[in-house]
């Protein structure tokens, strides 16, 4: 494991216990009603937890990307759905870290502090892997910004209070026309619409966004226009990890959850044991989570040391929701029927998404395989007219 | 279809494929949001003789074996796993008393289940490590006035539903697995509750629940089977309902995958339909590949079963397989769709929930391995 | 007890049958049969008038050797008993042989009451053979009928045209050819399934029932069948202006001949 400093520990351990008295108690339930956890915000304000991400003078806890893993990871554990809206709340926020003005990073932040939330609104019903083939539009009116058009699965979107958006600022230029923007809760024409009702992560709230003729200020406008792709891409890079620490999570707890079940039933290894093909499928979740847990650190190392992490961000992202899907389907089949009418249903169910969302796991891949087949940079230079 | 059908059993799969339609798809998005039992649908089973498929026609069953039994299954799972659920219940109840059944234990009972006037169930489960088949949750000691059942089977299908259950129970706690018998116990007997239902993660509508019995009394002819007998009519009842369920599960996955390839058509990233990528066309191709040869290996054991001959070994095979593969074709075909695939408002997140039923519930996670490789090593 | 006479036609699954991109032919070595949708329509109607008042159902087919498929498919939908030609050259046939053929088997095994056939097939759909087996027949011919009726020898049936309805009384024998609003076919229960090999069924050699070479050559020859695919222009407008891109969309329409 990861040597994790005396601050990462003590984080780790405050996130645990907030999970453990505020998530886990209230998780089936939230699961079952597939209804949204204001409770947890509430309880979450004090400690600031949902400005993790936001630099210190403006007020935010300032952590380090691995620190955000370990609390993310935490939240994962107790349940994706909740730790969703932490993960999606710092998504929108990297993408004001990434393009913001001192102006901006202080008006998207500050509600943070607060311990308000954020959305990041991307994806369109034609634009879900192709992020660049949406129609919504900001045309530019004087010193405003028009914005009409629509999002879709928008995480947070009904309770959040500040939203990046992406939009065409030149509709002809396709992708190279896209551009973001902060908006804010109650513009008028800014509606939320259908919201969306899905097989996991339900305590999580994915909306429709719509808007009509929504006016902006110029202001308001992240980096220049047409660096919408580039801004998002970026956002993303930085946002991939926090799916894998809430899929490593999921991980996490579904073997916690065997391994307690199993204890339960053989109290006393003296006198009883489960079987090999138990023990060794048990051996097998801890093997592939830690080797998981080290790549999602590593990651996190060097993007803390500043060095390029966009390929590990893809393949920490696929490694952690394949891993996360497949011990959740071995902790219910270990289980039989205590599993399918357990919490570790719900687990199995979470674990889907996470291959899915912020880049389906074969975008993942895209990007990883061209990495590997990018062309290696030859350590002495050819001779010219050899062989 | 498989090669080995004869006319009658590829009929007797389009019936159910039109039954399915008519009857299965109008409620099955209902029936998975609200779990009420599907009295009329049951009806309707029962007036196509589905429930009394494989019954003796001396008994009023329809007698169409059970390479017929699991094309009817898969036709029905492929519309609704839950209705399918309901059907293999009662038709392992059928057949441990067909099996088993002495004469009159045969006429009294037979031709009811066969009409679907009585819907069975079969009470194996215990709670325990993983939940288990016994041996001690449930005891039943010999009294004067009869046998009296005492404790508890757990995750019982159709509990609540069924006018009759076949239960197993262990007659020498001393002698635990070794001394387990059937009994034929009537829902409405004095002293037998059904426990809360369970809410399951798929499969709504089949109910699941814990029977309860507090001194039930039967007489000694409520015995199915020898006093002995239990852990043969265990395993092999068990072995008949892999089967079925294996059916269940290749319906489920011929399904998801055809509405994935559907779905995979029809929509377009990067200018053009997703089907055309490679990547989809892997996901497609596997996930049609895992439920053809499942499909081919239990047709195979359902032949067996119908020719009386050895079929545990395959069954246990094909749940193997199964057990490897099955969920898989869920997790790959809603990747397929994506976020959509995500959707409740689709149809591939009920089918997830539903395979992960029928082929991770049933059994302990190395029941299918002990028996293949027992038989392998004998 | 009325002796009726139901007319079916089995065809291969549309479903089935894919067309092959590269030159739109038509792939159906993986379609299986099946009985031709409005004839299952027909063959529910005959069974529910028996079934209600008494009497017989016969079920007759022509078509290549391998309408023997269909025998226990339809014996379980609800008639009493079959007849079927197979000729490996109802291939080609048109609705002009198909007619002489039916016709010339009925004279052989009946008179019947009523005879029953499907509007149209469902691969074909020439619409054409009730109509000319009752003028071989020399009787009077019923067609879209969405509701029958038989009292005695009294036929009442409800035509769906257009946009109206009319009900006819027919006197007699007749060919009757009915719309898929008639009755939603049966779906065979377990029992009427394997009850159906219990049933009589007889094939009929095409050489047995009298017709000369002239009444089996098809007039109408098939060509080359073709499928038809939709490809897709990928012309997409894409200005700021939605007016704009009304106004190309309306002139490239108009370019292509669409007016």
């Amino acid at each position: 494991m990861t040597l994790l400093s005396a601050e990462q520990k003590q984080v780790k351990q405050t996130a645990k216990d907030f999970v453990a008295k505020e998530i886990i108690p209230i998780a089936a339930k939230l699961d079952k009603a597939g209804v949204f956890h204001p409770q947890v915000l509430d309880a979450a304000r004090e400690s600031k937890i949902f400005a993790m991400a936001v630099p210190r003078e403006f007020g935010g806890l300032d952590y380090d990307a691995l620190t955000q893993a370990l609390v993310l990871e935490e939240w994962g554990y107790g349940c994706a759905g909740v730790g969703t809206t932490l993960a999606a709340s710092v998504l929108s926020m990297d993408s004001v870290l990434v393009a913001g003005t001192e102006a901006q990073k202080k008006m998207f932040f500050e509600p943070m502090v607060r311990g308000e939330i954020g959305s990041f609104g991307l994806t369109e019903p034609s634009a879900g892997s192709d992020a660049g083939n949406g129609k919504t539009t900001a045309l530019k009116d004087g010193d405003e910004y028009v914005l009409n058009g629509s999002k879709c699965w928008i995480t947070n979107g009904q309770f959040s209070t500040v939203f990046v958006i992406y939009a065409l600022t030149d509709p002809t230029k396709g992708m190279k026309g896209l551009s973001a923007f902060i908006v804010e809760k109650g513009a008028p024409g800014f509606t939320i619409g259908t919201v969306d009702h899905k097989l996991g992560i339900r305590s999580s709230n994915t909306v429709e966004l719509l808007f009509k003729d929504v006016r902006i200020p110029v202001s308001n406008l992240l980096g220049k226009e047409g660096e919408g792709m580039k801004i998002a891409m970026m956002t993303l890079d930085l946002a991939r990890p926090a799916i894998a620490s809430l899929a490593l999570g999921i991980a996490q707890r579904a073997l916690d959850e065997c391994v307690k079940h199993v204890q339960q039933n053989y109290p006393d290894p003296k006198v009883a044991q489960p079987g090999q093909t138990l023990q060794f499928k048990l051996a097998d979740m801890r093997i592939q989570i830690e080797a998981a847990r080290e790549l999602l650190h590593h990651t996190m190392n060097l993007r803390d040391a500043g060095l390029p992490f966009s390929v590990e961000s893809a393949m920490t992202k696929t490694s952690c929701a394949d891993l996360a899907m497949k011990v959740t389907t071995e902790a219910v089949q270990l289980m039989g029927a205590y599993g399918y009418t357990s919490e570790l249903s719900k687990l199995m169910r979470d674990a889907k998404i996470m291959q899915i969302y912020e880049g389906t796991n074969q975008i993942q891949r895209l990007v990883i395989s061209r990495a590997v087949l990018a062309p290696a940079k030859p350590a002495v230079a050819v001779q010219k007219g050899g062989n | 279809m498989s090669i080995h059908l004869t006319e009658e059993q590829a009929l007797i799969g389009q019936s159910a494929r039109e039954f399915a339609k008519e009857y299965l798809d109008p409620i099955a998005v209902e029936l998975d949001h609200s779990s009420q039992y599907p009295t009329a649908v049951v009806k309707a089973l029962a007036d196509h003789d589905f429930l009394g498929l494989f019954l003796p026609s001396e008994f009023g069953g329809a007698e169409a074996g059970f390479v017929s039994l699991v094309e009817v299954i898969e036709n029905l799972s492929r519309s609704s796993a839950a209705v399918a659920s309901i059907l293999i219940n009662h038709s392992i109840a059928a057949y441990a008393i067909q099996r088993w059944g002495k004469a009159d234990q045969k006429k009294a009972y037979l031709p009811a289940l066969a009409a679907g006037k009585t819907l069975g169930a079969f009470a194996v489960f215990e709670h325990g490590p993983t939940p288990g088949v016994g041996p001690d949750a449930l005891q039943a000691t010999q009294q004067p006035e009869g046998w009296v059942l005492k404790g508890t089977k757990a995750f019982v299908r159709n509990a609540g539903v069924a006018d009759l259950y076949v239960v197993l129970a262990c007659t020498d706690p001393a002698a635990g697995g070794k001394a387990m018998a059937a009994f034929i116990i009537d829902a409405k007997a004095s002293g037998l509750t059904v426990g809360a239902p369970f809410d399951t993660m798929g499969l709504k509508g089949c109910p699941v629940a814990d029977l309860v019995f507090d001194n039930v009394i039967v007489p000694a002819t409520a015995m199915l089977g020898g006093l002995t007998e239990g852990q043969a009519i265990i395993t092999e009842t068990l072995a008949v309902a892999s089967i079925a369920e294996a059916a269940q599960t290749v319906g489920i996955g011929q399904a998801a995958v055809e509405h994935a390839a559907a779905y995979a058509k029809t929509r377009v990233q990067f200018g053009r339909p997703v089907s055309t990528l490679q990547a989809i066309q892997t996901l497609l191709a596997e996930t049609a590949t895992d439920c053809h040869l499942a499909r081919l290996g239990l047709h195979e054991a359902a032949l067996l079963l119908e020719q009386g001959k050895p079929f545990q070994v395959e069954a246990a095979m094909v749940q193997q397989f199964l057990a490897r593969f099955g969920a898989k074709m869920l997790v790959d075909t809603v990747q397929v769709e994506g976020g959509f695939g995500y959707s409740e408002f689709m149809p591939l997140p009920r089918l997830f929930r539903d395979i992960a039923g029928t082929t991770l519930l049933e059994a302990p996670a190395d029941y299918p391995d002990q028996t293949i490789a027992t038989a392998l090593l004998a | 007890m009325p002796k009726l006479l139901v007319c079916y036609k089995w065809v291969l699954d549309e479903q089935d049958i894919k067309v092959r991109p590269d030159d739109l032919s038509l792939d159906s070595s993986r379609a299986k049969g099946k009985i031709s949708d409005f004839d299952r329509n027909a063959i529910e109607a005959a069974s529910l008038l028996v079934e209600a008042q008494g009497g017989t159902v016969d079920a007759l087919s022509y078509g290549t050797p391998a309408v023997k498929l269909s025998v226990k498919d339809v014996l379980s939908r609800g008639p009493n008993a079959l007849k079927w030609i197979g000729d490996p050259e109802a291939d080609k046939a048109d609705a002009f042989v198909i007619a002489n053929v039916l016709a010339a088997a009925i004279r052989r095994d009946g008179p019947y009451d009523l005879i029953l056939c499907g509007e149209g097939s469902s691969d074909m759909f020439y619409q054409q053979t009730p109509a000319r087996l009752a003028a071989l027949l020399g009787l009077p011919c019923v067609t879209f009928v969405s509701k029958l009726s038989l009292e005695g020898d009294v036929l009442t049936a409800t035509r769906k045209l257009g946009d109206s309805t009319e009900e006819v009384r027919v006197t007699g024998p007749a060919v009757v050819s009915v719309l898929s609003e008639i009755h939603k076919p049966r779906i065979p229960s377990l029992k009427q399934v394997l009850g159906a090999a219990k049933k009589p069924n007889e094939e009929i050699a095409v050489g047995s029932l009298g017709l000369s070479a002239e009444d089996l050559k098809p007039r109408a020859v098939r060509k080359s069948p073709r499928g038809f695919l939709m490809n897709r222009k990928n012309v997409i407008f894409k200005e700021s202006d939605a007016a704009a891109n009304v106004a190309k969309l309306v002139s490239s329409l108009a370019a292509e001949g669409l007016r």
